[in-house]
């Protein structure tokens, strides 16, 4: 049975290879070939250098630049032509279809949002990448302000939400964890990597928070990290993102109602991550241990969620504290009940 | 049929800074409730009033605390003689106080304080009052405006040991507030009838026997 199936299987897997390898091959070439020029900013100028390592290990890699740029030609650039400019709905047919049915088709293009060299999927860019690509055209001060009109603490959901939270039917909401760093001047921003890369000091950046490097944050490396006085600069800072993205955007009905994040329970937030920028500007996501959040100081002692992230340990202390306070009235009362006649004589005089 | 002396033993700004913080930590404590546990309490319609509430509830009461704070210590100055307890208090009045409340009581013997208005609080109230408007009100008051106000001040929130700190603390003090809410509210009715201390918090004039002081009003 093996003997004879095996020159057939090698027959396949030649073809298989020869397929596979030849457009690799093919664009290979050609994606070295225009970023040859296109990488170098002296050659072609700021506003059209792509930055190579940034740009291979986006999805739109394998796509390839020709394949995007059709009509580019050999003698390009100086045959003085521009190149064509791919239409993202050729390929990505259903989001096209998607947002050209949504209220908000008119106001902008793929383009205005997407840097389409730098395609990322929604869980490897940050949660304020994400609302960087709205800024441009929905000021952060003016959102605020709009938002304040009914959100009690808009600066602080602005500031903790992607838009795209609330204004896509975008499901499964997850807390995901970013290293926040202090800077000299005492404003706090998402860590770069080469802030992340000098804390590590030669060892890998995820080893910060994952000492093993299992891939998997449990919550002793969490306390082990928001406790080490080395990491003093750095906190961790929790905002809720959209495990899939959709391009509907509308306002659902239940964004306006706060219980739709807030009033589910400590069993709804289990999930976590903790997002960790990587040398090209992508963020790599690794699992938490569930619960992690709900720890009552060390998990995260940076992000609340009222009515959803509360610690279990403080509410049985919380309880031992008010049945303190009902110890008298009713130790007391009881008391009081039987020794009645004692006080009753006593008052009748 | 005895006649009855009056005394005036609670001023007009004390009574209705009293009953303002009455219904100001009541509402606080169950606004509070459901924003902390919205999956078992819903008494308010939608979570979003809760909070709406509960910030106001908390603002009403902040400022209130703080007009409390000026009458009596910059405008009464009697602030030393009502509620910090005095070396006498500390040695003998307390467990005097406390005899009374656990033993004498339930023989029938009298309340061993006797309330002027200078000197309303007996011993352990003293203390026990310390306890609440010198730290828990003024912690539970500041923790909720840090709360209320995370973005802006998120620096101070930072300082304090960051937000799930500060909400431990502001439940736990919330908690310890609504303890010591039972036993005052119990305390007060501990006078010749139930209604005997109450009711001069609400009229201001305490009703004595002729020739003896006032009681005490919890
Ligand atoms: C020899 C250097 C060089 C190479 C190789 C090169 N380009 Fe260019 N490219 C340029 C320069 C210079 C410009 C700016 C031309 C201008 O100012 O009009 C440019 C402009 C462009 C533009 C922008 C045109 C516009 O006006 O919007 C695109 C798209 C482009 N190149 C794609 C490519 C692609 C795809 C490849 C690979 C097949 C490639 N280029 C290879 C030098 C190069
Ligand atoms: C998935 C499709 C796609 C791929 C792959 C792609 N491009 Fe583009 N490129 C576009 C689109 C669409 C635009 C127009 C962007 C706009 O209008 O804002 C563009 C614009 C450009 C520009 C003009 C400057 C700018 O950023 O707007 C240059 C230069 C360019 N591309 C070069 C390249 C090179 C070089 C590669 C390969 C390394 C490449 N592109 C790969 C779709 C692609
Ligand atoms: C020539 C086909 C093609 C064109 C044109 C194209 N894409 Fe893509 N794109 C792909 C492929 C293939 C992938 C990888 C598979 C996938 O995730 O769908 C991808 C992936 C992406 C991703 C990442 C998705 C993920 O989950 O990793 C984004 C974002 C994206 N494209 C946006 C755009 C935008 C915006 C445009 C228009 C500027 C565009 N694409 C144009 C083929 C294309
Ligand atoms: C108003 C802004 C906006 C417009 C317009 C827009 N997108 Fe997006 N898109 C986003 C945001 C925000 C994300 C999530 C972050 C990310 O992946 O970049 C996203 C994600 C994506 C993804 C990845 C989805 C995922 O779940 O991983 C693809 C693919 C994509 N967009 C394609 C498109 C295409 C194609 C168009 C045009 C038809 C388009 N987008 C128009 C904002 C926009
Ligand atoms: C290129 C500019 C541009 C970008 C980028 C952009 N928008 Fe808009 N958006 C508009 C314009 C213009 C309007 C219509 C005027 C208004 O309501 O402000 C609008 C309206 C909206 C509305 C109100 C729609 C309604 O039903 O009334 C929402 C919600 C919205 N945008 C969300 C977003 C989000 C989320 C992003 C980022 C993912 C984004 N926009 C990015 C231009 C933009
Ligand atoms: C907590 C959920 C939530 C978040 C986060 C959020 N929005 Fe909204 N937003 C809403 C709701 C609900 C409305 C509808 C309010 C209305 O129609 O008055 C709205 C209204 C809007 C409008 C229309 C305002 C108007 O009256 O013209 C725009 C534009 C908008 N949002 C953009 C954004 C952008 C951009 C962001 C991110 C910076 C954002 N929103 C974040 C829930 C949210
Ligand atoms: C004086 C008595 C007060 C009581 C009994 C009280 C009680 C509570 C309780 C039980 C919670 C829920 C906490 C949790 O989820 O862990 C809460 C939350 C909150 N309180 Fe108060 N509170 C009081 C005063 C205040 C004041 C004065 C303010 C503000 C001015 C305030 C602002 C807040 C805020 C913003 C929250 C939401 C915090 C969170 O849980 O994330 N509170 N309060």
């Amino acid at each position: 049975m093996t003997m004879r199936t095996q020159p057939k299987r090698t027959i396949w897997l030649a073809c298989l290879i020869l397929t596979l390898a030849l457009p690799l091959a093919a664009l290979a070439v050609e994606n070295s070939d225009c970023l040859g020029c296109h990488a170098d900013a002296d050659t072609v100028g700021k506003t059209f250098r792509i930055d190579p390592v940034t740009f291979d290990t986006t999805a739109h890699a394998e796509v390839g630049c020709q394949e995007c740029h059709a009509s580019v030609t050999d003698k390009h650039p100086d045959d003085g032509a521009t190149p064509s400019k791919a239409n993202c709905q050729d390929c990505h047919d259903a989001i096209g279809a998607e947002y050209a049915g949504s209220n908000h088709h008119g106001n902008a293009t793929c383009n205005d949002c997407h840097n389409p060299h730098v395609a990322r999927g929604a869980t490897a860019v940050s949660g304020v990448d994400m609302n960087r690509q709205c800024e441009g055209c929905h000021g952060n001060l003016d959102m605020v302000l709009k938002h304040a009109e009914w959100l009690p603490q808009a600066d602080l959901h602005i500031a903790m939400l992607p838009c795209v939270s609330c204004h896509t039917a975008s499901q499964d909401n997850v807390i995901t964890m970013y290293i926040i760093k202090r800077s000299l001047t005492g404003d706090r921003k998402l860590a770069t990597f080469a802030e992340l890369k000098e804390q590590a000091g030669g060892k890998s950046i995820q080893s910060l928070i994952d000492r093993n490097e299992d891939n998997y944050i449990s919550l002793a490396e969490l306390r082990m990290f928001n406790l080490d006085s080395e990491n003093h600069t750095l906190r961790l800072q929790g905002m809720i993102t959209p495990e899939k993205v959709t391009h509907d955007f509308r306002t659902l009905d239940n964004r306006w109602d706060c219980s739709f994040c807030h009033a589910s329970g400590p069993a709804a937030r289990q999930t976590s991550f903790v997002s960790l920028i990587q040398e090209d500007g992508s963020y790599l996501r690794i699992a938490a241990e569930k619960g992690a959040v709900m720890d009552a100081l060390y998990g995260t002692p940076d992000f609340y969620m009222v009515g959803a992230t509360r610690s279990k340990m403080l509410d049985y202390i919380g309880m031992v504290i008010i049945a303190g306070g009902m110890v008298m009235p009713i130790g007391h009362g009881t008391l009081r009940f039987l020794t009645r006649k004692n006080r009753q004589h006593k008052e009748e005089e | 049929m005895e006649t009855t002396n009056k005394v005036y033993l609670q001023p007009t700004p004390v009574r209705i800074w009293h009953w303002l913080n009455a219904f100001g930590i009541i509402t606080l404590i169950v606004t509070g409730a459901q924003i902390r546990f919205p999956e078992y309490i819903s008494l308010l319609t939608s979570y979003k009033s809760a909070i709406l509430l509960h910030n106001t509830a908390g603002l009403m009461v902040a400022v209130s605390f703080s007009l409390w704070f000026f009458y009596y210590g910059l405008v009464a100055r009697s602030i030393r003689k009502i509620y910090v307890p005095t070396k006498d208090d500390l040695q003998f009045g307390i467990l005097r106080q406390a005899k009374f409340y656990l033993l004498t009581y339930f023989l029938g013997w009298k309340n061993p304080h006797h309330a002027t208005p200078d000197d309303k609080f007996n011993p352990m109230q003293k203390s026990a009052y310390m306890a609440i408007m010198f730290v828990l009100m003024p912690l539970v008051a500041l923790t909720g405006i840090l709360l209320t106000n995370v973005s802006p001040l998120r620096e101070l929130v930072i300082l304090v040991g960051g937000l799930k700190l500060l909400v431990a603390a502001h439940f736990l003090l919330a908690c310890s507030l609504c303890a010591f809410l039972f036993t005052h509210v119990y305390l007060a009715t501990l006078g010749k009838t139930p209604m005997a201390y109450i009711k001069p918090m609400w009229t201001g004039w305490e009703e004595v026997e002729p020739g003896e002081h006032s009681h005490h009003t919890p």
